[in-house]
């Protein structure tokens, strides 16, 4: 296992340097200058001067080539030095970190919503797969899992911001508080929260929903026409208990990867879905980084999503190994 | 063996496809969904004719045009409406430049470029620039003046090039290095695989948004190539396998035998054998294009106005959510294509699954 573990983490390690590689040399090769992007210097009565533009270039490493750029971020990176950001001026950690939390609020209620309901959805399909009900649901999700998470967003601030505006269902369209948010006291705080999140959990949460309880479906079909599920039947176990301890406990295995691979949607967030909502967290700070052409943010970025990606696939093997003894990495 | 010589003919058994297409036209949702995406694909290539502000054919100067032709490529606007100082307005020009001259119309009176106005055609009033709910002239409204329909029409254009240009170019790519990958083997196929992997941990959004970032003005054209070179690892991976499988079969060692060369034996051999299985992940893969491609516009990251692709109508009508039939119309449009090609692709995955075939056939 050790060996294993140590030839995996190596070989992240040489596909994280190639990845951001390739991410820097693209995102240098963006037409634009970052430098000029900032309203303040467009101003023409302080146009920056041309030593002042020079002596910015240095400050950022932007007068360096691509390769010697590159090197000089990664061994800053080493060290824990991410640079720090063109437009807001802060290190980029610090940006970052300022957003995790927001992006986090809407993906891990999201996730565990998609996991509590997805498993009695699939499970109520297998029982009472082919009835008339359960092909309902069935039809139910298909239909929303072929609706894209944003065009559900849109419907639903379609629906609950304008529709039923001055009602008692009225949501707010977009953004992580109210205007007043300060002079609220902290009851109203948490309510403002919370309206501000329905719509979008919400949109984070059924594209995965649909996916996860007919991914519970399929595995459970299989496992159902298993032998030791006849056995269990024949010895006189009820429906229920069947269901749970030996069936949906042995499709667990294909389960536990979705997990793992979930791991980088949860920080990673959604850029389409953030922007819609205003939302000020990571998929938002990505796009803005890209337009802005704010370097170090895009790239502390990719750096903490490609790491996650991995982590995840690296996550789900072992949890591979560990919930079926059969695997093992000798 | 036992065939008495008398038989003058043994009767053909259908092939692996027409099985496949039997099994196919018996599902109903997904035939209902085929005639869907052809409906589609209808609309798509006749779209100048149903929407649109220049004639389909028109008799001018004593010569035959089809100007509507200019929609699919400026291009192939004839250069004599530019002599004649035309100016996009035809109605009018037509009959004062050449009295004599006769057009046939599109459908729909509408541009999906620029708003339609004040009485270009006969008495009709220009589109309402602000709040131009639906109504008579603009059944779904209109957007910065421009007809929504026409402009959803047109976007259908976009939306299926989409779909097939990039999921071709992802299926060509996937295909070729996936067979190349698993019929070779040995350190081609390790290098291969770890490019695949690498390809994979990069979030696709992230890396389309890049590398969008880095064309100075982007087109559609563009956007197809970048969903196609971004999407083929599951089609690689998905070959790969087929072909690490299908290489020690008889058939192929018959094939070496007679001397036949490797890219041979892969592309005429092997693949027809492999294509069953990849042909699912391409079509669900033109369902993915045109959720990305919509998405990318939403954000204003397509191609560039003014363009009518569905995803761009939705990013016009972010900026006002009053005029909900911005939003309502192409979003409906875009769920209806994806679910058909969903439906599609389940369907075929149900036809050409041999574990599925019922034996009587």
């Amino acid at each position: 296992m050790a060996g294993y573990l140590i030839r995996r983490i190596l070989l992240g390690l040489l596909t994280l340097l190639l990845i951001t590689m390739a991410i820097y040399a693209l995102i240098r090769h963006m037409p634009g200058n970052p430098l000029a992007t900032d309203a303040a210097m467009m101003n023409p009565e302080n146009m920056p001067s041309e030593e002042d533009i020079q002596r910015m270039r240095a400050a950022y490493g932007l007068d360096k080539s691509i390769p010697e750029a590159y090197v000089h971020w990664l061994t800053n990176m080493v060290k824990g030095d991410f640079g720090s950001s063109f437009s807001e001026k802060k290190p980029v950690l610090e940006v970052i970190g300022s957003r995790v939390a927001n992006t986090l609020l809407l993906t891990v209620p999201s996730l565990i919503l998609a996991y509590i309901l997805a498993i009695p959805i699939g499970l109520f399909s297998t029982a009472r797969s082919g009835k008339t009900d359960e092909r309902l649901v069935g039809v139910g999700l298909y239909m929303l899992y072929a609706i894209p998470s944003f065009i559900a967003a849109l419907f639903l601030q379609l629906l609950f911001a304008v529709k039923l505006e001055g009602t008692a269902f009225e949501l707010p369209l977009m953004g992580i508080r109210a205007d007043e948010y300060e002079t609220l006291t902290s009851t109203e705080r948490i309510w403002d929260r919370l309206e501000h999140m329905i719509l979008p959990v919400i949109s984070f949460t059924y594209v995965s929903l649909a996916y996860y309880s007919r991914f519970i479906k399929a595995n459970m079909e299989e496992v159902i026409r298993q032998d030791y599920i006849r056995t269990a039947k024949a010895k006189g176990l009820g429906p229920i208990r069947i269901m749970i301890h030996h069936a949906f406990r042995n499709t667990l295995i294909p389960f536990v990867t979705l997990l793992g691979l979930s791991l980088p949607a949860l920080l990673g967030g959604a850029i389409i879905l953030e922007q819609i909502f205003n939302w000020p967290g990571m998929g938002q700070l990505y796009f803005r980084s890209i337009l802005t052409r704010d370097y170090p943010v895009i790239m502390g970025l990719t750096f903490a999503l490609s790491v996650l990606t991995l982590l995840g696939q690296l996550l789900a093997d072992i949890l591979y190994a560990f919930v079926d003894p059969r695997i093992s990495y000798q | 063996m036992n065939k008495s010589p008398t038989t003058t003919e043994t009767k053909k058994s259908p092939g692996f496809w027409r099985h496949a297409w039997l099994r196919f036209r018996r599902k109903k949702l997904s035939m209902c969904a085929l005639i869907m995406v052809i409906f589609l694909s209808l609309v798509a290539i006749f779209s100048p004719m149903i929407a649109g502000t220049k004639p389909i054919v028109c008799k001018y100067k004593g010569r035959l045009y089809f100007p509507c032709m200019a929609y699919f490529n400026t291009n192939w606007e004839n250069p004599i409406f530019q002599k004649d100082r035309f100016r996009k307005r035809y109605p009018k020009n037509l009959k004062q430049k050449d009295p004599e001259s006769w057009a046939v119309w599109p459908l729909i009176f509408q541009d999906p470029y620029r708003p339609v106005r004040d009485s270009e055609w006969k008495d009709r009033p220009a589109n309402p620039f602000n709040g131009g709910e639906p109504s008579r002239l603009n059944i779904f409204g209109t957007s910065k003046g421009k007809d929504v329909l026409a402009m959803m029409v047109h976007g259908t254009r976009i939306a299926l090039l989409v779909g097939f240009v990039s999921t071709g170019i992802a299926a060509t790519i996937g295909i070729v290095v996936g067979a190349i990958s698993g019929y070779f083997g040995g350190w081609i196929d390790i290098i291969i695989s770890r490019i695949i992997e690498l390809v994979m941990c990069i979030p696709s959004i992230v890396l389309i948004l890049a590398l969008m970032a880095v064309i100075e003005k982007p087109t559609i054209w563009h956007m197809m190539a970048i969903l196609g070179f971004t999407s083929w690892t599951g089609m690689a991976r998905l070959t790969r396998g087929e072909f690490l499988k299908l290489k020690e079969s008889e058939f192929v060692a018959a094939g070496r035998s007679i001397g036949a060369g490797p890219f041979r034996i892969m592309f005429r051999h092997i693949l027809p054998n492999a294509m069953a299985p990849v042909m699912v992940p391409i079509v669900f893969g033109i369902a993915a294009a045109i959720k990305v491609e919509a998405g990318l516009s939403l954000l204003g990251f397509g191609a560039p106005p003014p363009n009518p692709s569905w995803g761009t109508i939705l990013n016009a009508g972010m900026t006002n959510y009053t005029e909900w039939w911005q939003i309502v119309f192409p979003g409906i449009a875009i769920f209806i294509t994806i679910l058909a090609y969903n439906l599609i692709g389940e369907g075929l995955q149900e036809a050409t699954d041999p574990r599925l075939a019922d034996p009587k056939d």
